[in-house]
Formats: C-alpha cells, sequence, structure tokens
C-alpha cells in the first residue's frame, strides 16, 4: 500500500451500527482491525490479533473500558495497554504487552480509521447524514476509482463512500442529504439496494464478455 | 508482583545465530530487564528482572524459542551473584 | 509432499467411523491425498490410483497411512472396560491446522470465557500449577494433576464440582482427556480428540467418547459434546495464523500454557510439521 495511504482516513461503519461497550471488524483494503466503543461511548480501533495467542480480538467483548479476547479474556484498554490476564489475576501486565492501536475518529455519524495518524480530521461531509452501510460482491474499481460517488436515488441527493476490502468485495457506506424525510430515507433504503444489484451484475456480464 | 531477580540457564542446540536476537526481543515482549550473562552454543544464561509470573512466560517462550534451535532444560536461580 | 513431513506421514489417522460406512463408501482425503474408505470385511482404504493402504478398525474408528507407521495405533485400555458407554460422536470440519484442534483441546484457561457456565466460569479463571512431561517410553506428551472449578462439569454432574483432568498427546493429531467422572468416583471419564488432517488448514475432527454414564440419553451426550466443539470451532476458525506457530515470536505463552508449549516441543522433536508455522510471523 503506497505510504500516502496510510494516512489517508478511511471510512469503515457509521456511528450507529457501533452502540457503546460492542465491538465489529472493521474491513478496510488492508485488512481487518477491531473496532469498538467502551461504555462511556470512547473509540478505539486494534489489530485484530491477540497478543497472546492470536484471537481475532474482534470476536472479543466489551465491559466498561476495556475490550477483552473471547479465548481467555486478556483485557485491553482504551491505548491498546493490556490491563488483566484472568490466567494470573495478581499480575499488573507491563506496558509492553499491548494491542496496537491505530488512529479512529468519528464525525457526522461517520467512523474513519487510518493506519498512520493523519494531520487533519476526517472529512464532515456537510449538507449529508448516514443511513447504512451495504456490501457488494464486486470490485471497487468497477464502481469508482475515487472513493466516493454523488447519484440521485429516489429522487435524493446520495454520497456514496466506497472503499474496497478484499476481491470481489466492497464496502459502501451511504449518507442522504441532511434534509431527506424518513420516507425520503426509506425510499433511498430500497433503491440503494437495486443500485447494488446494478454493480453487482455489471461486474458478472464484464466477467462473462 | 513484587520484581524477582532470576538468571535462566538454558542448555541445549543454541548455536544458531537466531537465538540470541530471538530473547532479546522475546524479553522486551514481556517488558522484563534482562542481560545475557553468558552464552556459547551449548548455555546461555540470562539475568531477568521482573515479576515472577512474566519470568515464567520467558521461561515458556524460550522452551520452544526459534525452529533452529533446540532447547534441551532450563534451570532457574533466583538472585543470582553478578 | 515434501520430504520434512515425512514422519507425520508415517502415523495412523482417523478417516471415518466404522459403524457410517455409506455402501459406496466415504470419498475424503488425507494430507491432500484423495482416498476413498469402503465397507466390507475387511475395510479398505483406497487411493486414486487403487493402491490398498494400511487399516486398522480401532474405537469404532476407521484408521489408516500413507506411509509406514512403525508402530501399533495406540492404546486406550479403558475402551475395553465393561460398564462403559462407547460414544460415536460424528464429525466435524474446522478451517483451521489439525494441531491447532490439538493445542485448543489442551487447554483448560478458556473454560470460563468460550464454555461459560458449562466447563468454566469467571471469577474462577486461574489455573493451578500442574505437571507436564513428556514420557519417554510411550513418547507421549502427559499434563497431570490439572484442576479447575467447573458449574457443570459433565451431563452427569449436577451442581459445581472442582474437577480432575488429564491430558494425553499419543499421536501427533490425536489427544486424550481424563476427566473426573461424578458418576464414579475413583474413575476417568475418557474423551478424546481424533483428527484428520485433510490439508495443512483443514480438518475432520472426530470426537470420542468412553464414559460412566447410565442415565444421560445418547442424544444428550452427543449434543453436549458437539455444542462444546462448535464453541471451540469459532475460536478455531478465527485465530491467526491458521497454521500452528512452533515459535511463539509473536505470542505470549505464560505459565498456563504450559501444555500447548510442552505438546509444541514434542512436534518439534519428532518434525511432525505437517500444519505446522516454523517461522513466526
Amino acid at each position: 500500500m503506497p505510504v500516502e495511504t496510510l494516512r489517508d482516513w478511511i471510512p469503515v461503519a457509521l456511528s450507529a451500527d457501533l452502540p457503546p461497550a460492542t465491538v465489529i471488524p472493521a474491513h478496510t483494503p488492508s485488512g481487518i482491525l477491531a473496532l469498538w466503543r467502551s461504555a462511556s461511548g470512547k473509540l478505539t480501533a486494534l489489530a485484530d490479533r491477540c497478543p497472546h495467542r492470536g484471537m481475532r480480538l474482534s470476536y472479543g467483548f466489551v465491559r466498561g473500558e476495556a475490550l477483552s479476547c473471547i479465548y481467555h479474556g486478556w483485557s485491553y484498554g482504551l491505548t491498546g495497554q493490556c490491563q488483566r490476564i484472568p490466567v494470573h489475576p495478581e499480575l499488573i501486565p507491563p506496558a509492553a504487552i499491548k494491542a496496537a492501536s491505530y488512529a479512529v475518529e468519528e464525525r457526522n455519524g461517520v467512523i474513519w480509521i487510518a493506519f498512520e495518524q493523519p494531520e487533519t480530521p476526517p472529512p464532515a461531509l456537510e449538507g449529508f447524514k448516514p443511513l447504512r452501510s451495504i456490501t457488494l460482491n464486486t470490485d471497487a474499481e468497477r464502481i469508482t476509482a475515487t472513493g466516493e460517488m454523488r447519484v440521485l436515488l429516489a429522487g435524493i441527493d446520495v454520497l456514496l463512500l466506497i472503499v474496497g476490502i478484499g476481491v470481489g468485495e466492497t464496502l459502501a457506506h451511504v449518507m442522504v442529504d441532511a434534509a431527506a424525510s424518513d420516507v425520503d430515507c426509506i425510499a433511498v433504503s430500497r433503491a440503494v439496494e437495486g443500485w447494488r444489484r446494478e454493480c453487482e451484475q455489471l461486474g458478472l456480464e464484464e466477467l462473462a464478455s | 508482583m513484587p520484581a524477582a531477580h532470576e538468571r535462566l540457564t538454558i542448555r541445549g542446540n543454541l548455536g544458531a545465530g537466531s537465538f540470541l536476537p530471538w530473547v532479546a526481543r522475546h524479553a522486551a515482549r514481556l517488558g522484563l530487564d534482562g542481560e545475557i550473562h553468558h552464552a556459547d552454543a551449548g548455555r546461555v544464561d540470562i539475568d531477568l528482572r521482573g515479576p515472577t509470573d512474566l519470568i515464567d512466560a520467558m521461561e515458556m517462550g524460550c522452551l520452544l524459542g526459534p525452529i533452529d534451535v533446540w532447547v534441551e532444560t532450563i534451570d532457574r536461580t533466583p538472585n543470582p551473584s553478578a | 509432499m515434501t520430504m520434512a513431513h515425512q514422519p507425520m506421514i508415517d502415523q495412523w489417522y482417523p478417516v471415518a467411523l466404522a459403524s457410517q460406512l455409506p455402501p459406496e463408501g466415504r470419498a475424503t482425503q488425507l494430507m491432500g491425498m484423495p482416498i476413498t474408505v469402503l465397507p466390507g470385511t475387511p475395510v479398505r482404504v483406497v487411493t486414486n490410483d487403487g493402491r490398498d493402504l494400511h487399516v486398522i478398525v480401532r474405537y469404532g474408528h476407521v484408521w489408516t497411512s500413507l506411509g509406514k507407521p512403525s508402530k501399533e495405533l495406540f492404546d486406550i485400555p479403558e475402551a475395553d472396560q465393561p460398564g462403559r458407554r462407547l460414544v460415536e460422536v460424528g464429525v466435524v470440519r474446522v478451517r483451521c491446522s489439525p494441531l491447532r484442534a490439538v493445542e485448543n483441546f489442551l487447554d483448560i484457561a478458556h473454560f470460563p470465557f468460550v464454555h461459560t457456565d458449562i466447563l468454566g466460569a469467571e471469577p474462577h479463571t486461574e489455573v493451578g500449577k500442574y505437571d507436564v512431561e513428556i514420557r519417554d517410553e510411550e513418547d507421549e506428551v502427559w499434563a497431570t494433576k490439572v484442576q479447575f472449578y467447573q458449574p457443570q462439569a459433565a451431563k452427569s454432574a449436577s451442581g459445581g464440582i472442582t474437577t480432575d483432568y488429564m491430558y494425553r498427546v499419543p499421536a501427533p493429531t490425536s489427544t486424550v482427556l481424563y476427566k473426573t467422572c461424578p458418576a464414579r468416583p475413583g474413575e476417568w471419564d475418557v474423551i478424546t480428540l481424533f483428527v484428520q488432517p485433510l490439508t495443512e488448514e483443514l480438518c475432520d475432527v472426530w470426537p470420542w467418547m468412553a464414559l460412566f454414564d447410565d442415565e444421560t440419553a445418547l442424544t444428550d451426550l452427543i449434543h453436549f459434546q458437539q455444542m462444546i466443539f462448535l464453541q471451540d470451532r469459532s475460536i478455531l476458525e478465527n485465530q491467526i495464523p491458521r497454521l500452528l506457530p512452533l515459535d511463539p515470536g509473536r505470542e505470549i505463552p505464560t505459565r498456563a500454557d504450559l501444555t500447548s508449549v510442552a505438546y509444541r516441543r514434542w512436534l518439534k522433536r519428532h518434525q511432525f510439521t505437517y500444519g505446522a508455522q516454523l517461522v513466526a510471523q
């Protein structure tokens, strides 16, 4: 991955899809991170690999301000620092035992991560509000080269944040005109699924041709 | 968990060049202060300071070490002389 | 198949349940080699080019080898002990190294988190000191004096009890667990995991048991074991890397991982490396 993109913000989820005390796998072009929100609402993005025995931390559980690995319960704080090893309850884990943590910020209802701390905050995307995220079984390059797309769906102004997360797998975060009504939002949500089928169908036709 | 001070005497087939760097990396991963007191192809002595649970963990790691090394035994002596 | 894996090729592996062989046989594979297990007397295991492999039928399973094992199949005397119920649990496909499946079986520190309120529960998370040795005569890994508090240790157990365990690894991908039997103090229940290596990152796991339990229905015994194993599978299929590292350079084993360390040392010494990662990354 070219160096400058290490500093780019990557949209990984909508804030509403990550309630307090929850962890989810955050899919990025260069792998999965364990993205979690503490009970008090703070976001942390960690390498998705427990330093103990390599279990994915995105399968863990959040209690208070710590994420615990589901395998042996090792717990990590907001900086990825290991705080507790249940099998050795008296041990205060040293600073050296930690899961790598990455830059994470949320703005206007979208959660962004970056592999290296960018200088500027993520875009605010003024004029839009978050609607939903969906996965498409096609390559991102087939949809757009830039990572962003403006379309009209169900007559509503829509901004799509497009991220390639694997071969033939793309994540799209759908933002709608901030002024859209609930009825508009439902219409756009349905229309987005039609848009997805078109993209996937387009992909198949190209493959077949 | 008070800090302990122990010497790990590792014996086996330790001549591979990969072993000492591996030991240093693993001690660092455990946040242990350590120094190689002696090292030859058949024996390596490491002096470690830190909580006993972490010295135990260092022993666990060293019982395996890198693939091109075979550790036969690890003996531990508390409060080694210099 | 590189020469490096010859020591593991010359071993016995489970490839089918003798009692459940369909007439046309079970098409499967062993270490990347397609084979078919054919019912009959005797049962046969043939390769695609028509070669007959050595076969043993023991503990309800058909065992075979792609090479020339130097020993008979390991012995489990309890299997012939009168009064025990022999339970064939079936097979579970797991996307991980066969060696990972065995290493997970040897670990008890995960009980409170993976088998919550069944085999373990917080706050009883501490693992007391236990003994691990490689018994030279049998050349097997043994962990003894293992104790753990369990809310409901076995179908036949009513409440929580401190359970005694012994673990044994008699072959690279087979492991036997001896567990205090609530119904018969002084006797051990025997629970095994016979793992069939399909490839280095894919295996079929055949749990098998020899228990003292005349009350619990067979279906419940099987369901209990399958539930436990499916909980383990969600771990096994999400560990990085899929292969079992023999170099813990990217891990932090602690004293509670002693059995796993002994198992990996035993694999390393015998060059049992099919399904192993040699250099940590």
